[in-house]
């Protein structure tokens, strides 16, 4: 499958975006690259980003980098909250209308968008945390029990308990088996 | 009797120490090439005084990426749920062994840069895959560093040395293991978006260099500041765990500073228009006077090329007739394309890619041998970070500062031609500008860029 132009990914994100805010995600920029991750890795949206394991789960500098030109485009801004939380991220007018613009490439992938923001719009940063190394283990290593799974994210994020790594690993194993059910 | 501790005396920060093993780096072979690699590439056609070197930038980012280590290591610096999660922080061993690894990365991590720097890397100069980062690494991994690194007591592991050199953006691709958070956060100490020593140490050189006042902040406060936290909670619930780096509200000021420091740098010297036409015009005489029009990446070819090889190539090219000898006087003549068109806000909006349709309109009607375009954006660098109030609780930068909140992002879309059809193209563009940028539509079908 080829890669999406940077305009038409833009669109994507920003479309991810709204659906997570509307899913009552917080939708700062950890939501963001953990649900991204998501639907490139589980549900094969072309985004073309590059992911890492880094602080926070997997990590993308390439859709760092994105996040930047799409608010140096005024398509994406930050949404300041009052103290002491960190900032959402929502879509501008500019950015509203480039959805308008690629309207057809966002319903070719609607319905994996609303699947990845259905999935992790509740959950806090923490479980997101949790939930991304898991799955990242898992494609790195597949297969892999849960048990496996669990002992390998303890062992990359000693601060995750063997019980919470166990947990998020079967919540991985079960986004899997939804996401194929939903094919 | 022999002395162990030397000293270099350096326009930004005085005196610069050092010990005899950092001396063997300072004196290797790879780091003397950094003496002839400019740290502004061609920037100094345009402010003369632009002609320092990544010489003294790499032992600058050296000194400063220490005092920040000592900072934020120091035990009354660090709270215990940090230190919790980055245990090196409580073992001695682990300290000592650390602050030799960020030294030597800090010394090394321009290591990689071919001639030129930046200009000289883009646009297929090296192989597919290759960047300065993995130069670096190479160039690390030497034999001839590896004798230093193993001389050392505890000797110093090549790769610890090369993560922390060049992070985790180029690091993870390059290096087969992944960072730890302790490894992170050493690393953002020295190439980090927000407060890394590299960022530090090149806007206040390049500033005091070129002449310009705007790239000056208060770096001693801003670093005193500095502080290992959490983050900030979201208000959904849930205080990630794992640390970064941030500041103590007192030094706000001083980040704000950096950041509005960093955007008027990128804004009028580093994405200044006839600066950027020279890296485009550089890049085009090295793709046709390079074998094969590429850098080779074996070491000992580095050793050979540096800026002094490729002015010499560029001076006597432009003695000569024939496509070398034109390719050189844009640089050494003067005779560089002219912008016709940058990037404006109401464009933008109409279009996101206003100027790439200008381009490609502009080379439809010109040909394309006689319009250059260039484009690149630079965030303020990462804004949103912990900051440590007086009362002990973690706040989003953002919410505290409507600076830093307001900041914009570094941008610039530029379409060149040749002088010859200035003019001409002007006219054209006025006529012909508002029907190119509304053109665009929706792109249907999928497309690798």
């Amino acid at each position: 499958m080829s890669q999406l132009n940077r305009l038409q990914r833009n669109a994507i994100v920003l479309s991810l975006a709204g659906e997570l805010r509307a899913a009552e995600s917080w939708c700062g920029e950890t939501h963001l690259q953990k649900a991204v991750y998501l639907l490139q890795e589980l549900t094969e949206v072309p985004l073309g980003f590059d992911f890492i394991l880094y602080k926070h789960g997997p990590f993308s500098f390439d859709l760092r980098d994105a996040l930047i030109a799409m608010r140096a485009d005024y398509q994406l801004r930050h949404l300041i909250h009052p103290i002491p939380y960190g900032p959402s991220l929502v879509a501008t007018d500019t950015g509203k209308k480039l959805q308008e613009r690629f309207s057809s490439v966002i319903g070719k992938y609607r319905k994996q968008v609303t699947f990845v923001a259905k999935q992790l719009g509740s959950k806090s940063v923490t479980e997101l945390e949790r939930i991304g190394t898991a799955l990242y283990v898992q494609r790195e290593n597949e297969p892999m029990t849960v048990d496996q799974n669990a002992r390998r994210v303890n062992e990359l994020k000693p601060h995750v308990s063997l019980d919470l790594a166990k947990a998020a690993a079967e919540q991985v194993d079960e986004m899997v088996a939804a996401h194929g059910s939903s094919d | 009797m022999v002395k162990n501790t030397h000293e270099i005396r350096d326009a930004i920060h005085t005196f610069i120490q050092f010990d005899s093993h950092e001396r063997k780096i300072i004196d290797s072979r790879p780091f003397q090439r950094l003496r002839h690699i400019n740290q502004l590439a061609l920037t100094n056609l345009v402010y003369p005084g632009a002609t320092h070197k990544r010489f003294e930038h790499s032992l600058g980012v050296m000194h400063l990426a220490d005092r920040i280590f000592g900072v934020v290591t120091l035990p009354e610096h660090v709270g215990p749920e940090v230190r919790e999660v980055l245990p090196e922080l409580s073992r001695e061993d682990d300290l000592r062994y650390w602050r030799k690894v960020l030294r030597a990365a800090a010394l090394c991590h321009d290591l990689g840069h071919l001639p030129f720097s930046h200009a000289g890397e883009k646009e297929g100069l090296l192989p597919k895959g290759w960047t300065h980062e993995n130069l670096t690494v190479e160039f690390i991994r030497s034999q001839e560093m590896r004798e230093i690194w193993e001389a050392l007591t505890p000797p110093l592991r090549p790769d610890d040395i090369a993560k922390l050199a060049v992070g985790a953006k180029e690091g993870a691709k390059i290096i087969d293991s992944e960072f730890t958070d302790w490894q992170a956060i050493l690393a953002d100490i020295i190439v980090g978006d927000a407060f890394g020593a590299d960022r530090m140490d090149y806007l206040l050189r390049d500033s005091h260099h070129i002449g310009v006042a705007y790239g000056k902040f208060d770096h001693y406060r801003l670093i005193d500041t500095l502080r290992i936290l959490r983050p900030p909670p979201t208000k959904s619930g849930g205080q990630s765990h794992e640390p970064t780096l941030g500041i103590e509200e007192g030094g706000l000021h001083s980040i704000e500073a950096l950041l509005l420091a960093r955007y008027a740098m990128f804004s009028q010297v580093y994405f200044h228009r006839v600066r950027r036409i020279y890296d485009i015009h550089l890049r085009d005489f090295l793709k046709e006077w390079l074998c094969n029009g590429q850098f080779s990446t074996a070491i000992e070819d580095l050793f050979k090329l540096t800026d002094v090889e490729v002015t010499q190539a560029l001076r006597q090219a432009s003695l000569e007739n024939g496509k070398l000898g034109a390719l050189a006087d844009r640089i050494i003549r003067r005779q560089h394309f002219k912008a016709i068109y940058e990037r404006n806000p109401d464009d933008i909006k109409v279009n996101p890619d206003a100027a790439l349709a200008i381009y490609t309109a502009a080379s439809e009607e010109f040909g394309a041998e006689n319009v250059r375009k260039d484009q690149d954006r630079k965030g303020g660098g990462d804004s949103d970070f912990p900051v440590l109030s007086r009362d002990g609780s973690i706040i989003s930068s953002l919410t505290l500062s409507q600076i830093l909140e307001n900041i914009p992002e570094a941008a610039i879309d530029y379409v060149f031609v040749e002088p010859r059809y200035r003019d001409n193209a002007t006219k054209w563009l006025e006529k012909n500008r508002r029907d190119i940028i509304e053109s665009a539509k929706e792109e249907v079908s999928e497309s690798t860029e």
